[in-house]
């Protein structure tokens, strides 16, 4: 079985070029094309969020799937469910717009949409082959990897700064 | 051979569930019975002003395998109520007479509408104090046939049955003891915003003002006579004067009550083997670091949650919740309130933040250090992540800019 990916993120490539955010929402308009997009009711929204910390950092955040969601055990309509992929799912059928998930994740990453009165998240792009974000980032600050790799690459990283370090 | 233990579980709804989920998860061939005085299925408990509504019919609110509760492989005995704990044997019995062995007991028999002595004819025909599903069919039964409905209490159970009724078109009156709604979760200026969205909604609101009687005509009830002895004419009741934990079946047990169980911080009750959470435990607030008994589902779920891991033998502390916390919609507007939110004198900082559309206030401590509690109105953008601060009791002294200025972010509080 293929292991689970998951969106990680190499805070220190990232520029603040925003270029996410639009490629999310633009993944999650009913036309997926970006100048159709800007003009549908309501507007799509995206997912992923960069803030600054500072003027020189800029770091994406998004709906980190938390293996102890809180928000899942928060809900009080039973909205929210785990998928077979292992990423979190918000059913808007269900959802009643009490915003108990806003209240409780700790990342504020679950979006208010007030006209629909749902909350929204990362869904990780079912339907694409990697998610769009990830697609879009021209530094690769957004990586969909599995853990493995993904520390696998960290490891190799670490490595080569050693070895650097002793002058080899 | 802690796979092959044997747990019962009293309560089947959000602590209750969550611990028998938890417990299959962590030890999938432990033997789990959870039973419930209910006759119905487990539900969402919260979902029941929709079913006065008729937004959602009782099937739409069921709990198994839905969100979380997709955990196979427990008991359900419905339409059971425990009447005893006998610890020293380790069982317990119901009001059928059955003997229940268990290995690891969960009290999770939640909380009971409080029904004020002070109010006479609260058993007349159209009263509710709305708590369960079968009530609740019953209230949106009624509410069909009638015009009018009061309701005694001015707290979000009610606000959110009123709107239910108002919905159906249906005149309702709200009758608050306190000088203003939601007084639990707010202060009354905090509240004006709230207050006036919903009397423009078309809800009524006396404010200062407490029920004396209820009266009994010939279909029911026909009005309430207030304290004062003005008389409102109506066909339904609704008493929303919150929730009592249920332990009158404990009193011979030997467990420690202190208004609900009293339980550590790993969720184990004075006696061994015998856990309890959700709306019937005593927890902690981890600001105050005061006795709480909450009534949310949130908390319950997640106390519960942590109580299963417990008994199934993989040791979790619980945090404790604070005793104010809470997030909802009424009348178009968003809201959340948590931590302390009456400071009430001058031993803390506080800052508020009003436009035409949203209302905030931060608590500080007196050193404006850390944040204490907030009541958010209208903008409830990013309120986990206060919530997180909060009860880590993060020293913000280098976020507060941010706090203070509405523009703090989950990448301040990694990586800042």
């Amino acid at each position: 079985m293929d292991q689970v990916k998951e969106i990680f993120l190499r805070k220190n490539r990232c520029m603040g070029c925003h270029s996410c955010e639009l490629a999310c929402a633009v993944a999650h308009s009913a036309s997926k094309n970006m100048y159709e997009a800007m003009g549908e009711v309501p507007l799509p929204k995206n997912r992923v969020y960069v803030e600054a910390v500072s003027e020189n950092l800029p770091i994406p955040v998004l709906c980190r799937h938390c293996e102890d969601a809180p928000c899942m055990h928060a809900c009080i309509a039973g909205a929210i469910r785990r998928m077979e992929d292992h990423s979190l799912f918000t059913d808007a059928d269900k959802c009643i717009g009490c915003w108990t998930c806003v209240m409780v994740c700790p990342y504020g990453v679950i979006g208010r949409h007030l006209d629909a009165q749902k909350a929204y998240r990362c869904d990780r792009c079912p339907d694409l082959e990697e998610p769009a974000c990830v697609s879009a980032c021209p530094t690769k600050a957004l990586v969909y990897q599995s853990v493995t790799t993904f520390s696998k690459d960290k490891r190799r990283h670490a490595a080569e700064e050693l070895s650097r370090g002793e002058g080899k | 051979m802690a796979g092959h233990l044997n747990h019962v579980v009293i309560g089947a709804s959000a602590a209750g569930l969550s611990a028998a989920c938890a417990i299959l998860k962590t030890t999938p061939r432990a033997r789990v019975r959870v039973v419930s005085e209910e006759k119905d299925a487990p539900y969402f408990r919260p979902m029941i002003p929709f079913i006065i509504s008729g937004k959602k019919g009782s099937s739409d609110v069921k709990m198994v395998g839905q969100g979380p509760y997709v955990q196979e492989g427990f008991e359900l005995f419905t339409n059971t109520r425990v009447t005893r704990v006998d610890a020293g044997q380790k069982r317990v019995i119901t009001d059928s007479g059955q003997i229940v062995s268990y290995d690891r007991l969960l009290i999770a028999s939640g909380g009971k509408p409080y029904l004020p002595p002070e109010i006479e004819g609260v058993d007349v025909e159209g009263v509710y104090a709305l708590r369960t599903l079968s009530q609740a069919r019953a209230a949106a039964k009624r509410s069909s046939n009638v015009t009018h409905a009061v309701m005694l209490g001015g707290g979000l159970l009610n606000l959110k049955a009123a709107f239910s009724l108002l919905e159906k078109g249906l005149e309702v009156t709200l009758v608050v003891y306190s000088p203003e709604i939601l007084s639990q979760l707010m202060e009354p200026e905090d509240a004006v915003m709230i207050r006036n969205a919903l009397e423009q909604a078309g809800l009524k609101i006396m404010t200062g003002c407490s029920a004396r009687k209820i009266v009994d005509g010939s279909k029911g009830v026909c009005s309430v006579v207030l304290d004062d002895n003005r008389e409102i004419a109506c066909e339904m009741v609704f008493i929303g004067k919150g929730v009592r934990p249920c332990v009158d079946f404990l009193g011979d047990s030997g467990i420690e009550i202190d208004s609900g169980v009293v339980v550590d911080r790993y969720t184990k009750s004075s006696m061994n083997d015998i856990f309890a959470a959700g709306d019937v435990a005593v927890t902690f607030d981890p600001i105050t670091g005061e006795r709480i008994v909450t009534g949310l589902w949130t908390n319950a779920a997640e106390m519960g949650t942590c109580a299963g891991k417990n008994m199934a033998g993989c040791p979790t502390a619980y945090s404790g919740t604070f005793g104010v916390m809470n997030a909802t919609q009424v009348a178009g507007l968003p809201f959340v309130s948590m931590g302390v939110v009456h400071p009430g004198n001058n031993e803390h900082e506080i800052h508020k933040n009003i436009s035409d559309t949203s209302y905030r206030k931060l608590v500080f401590s007196k050193d404006g250090n850390y944040l204490l509690g907030l009541v958010m109105i209208g903008d409830i953008k990013n309120a986990g992540l206060y919530r997180f601060i909060m009860r880590e009791q993060r020293n913000i002294r280098f976020l507060k800019e941010k706090i203070i200025g509405q523009s703090l972010t989950s990448a301040d509080v990694m990586y800042g």
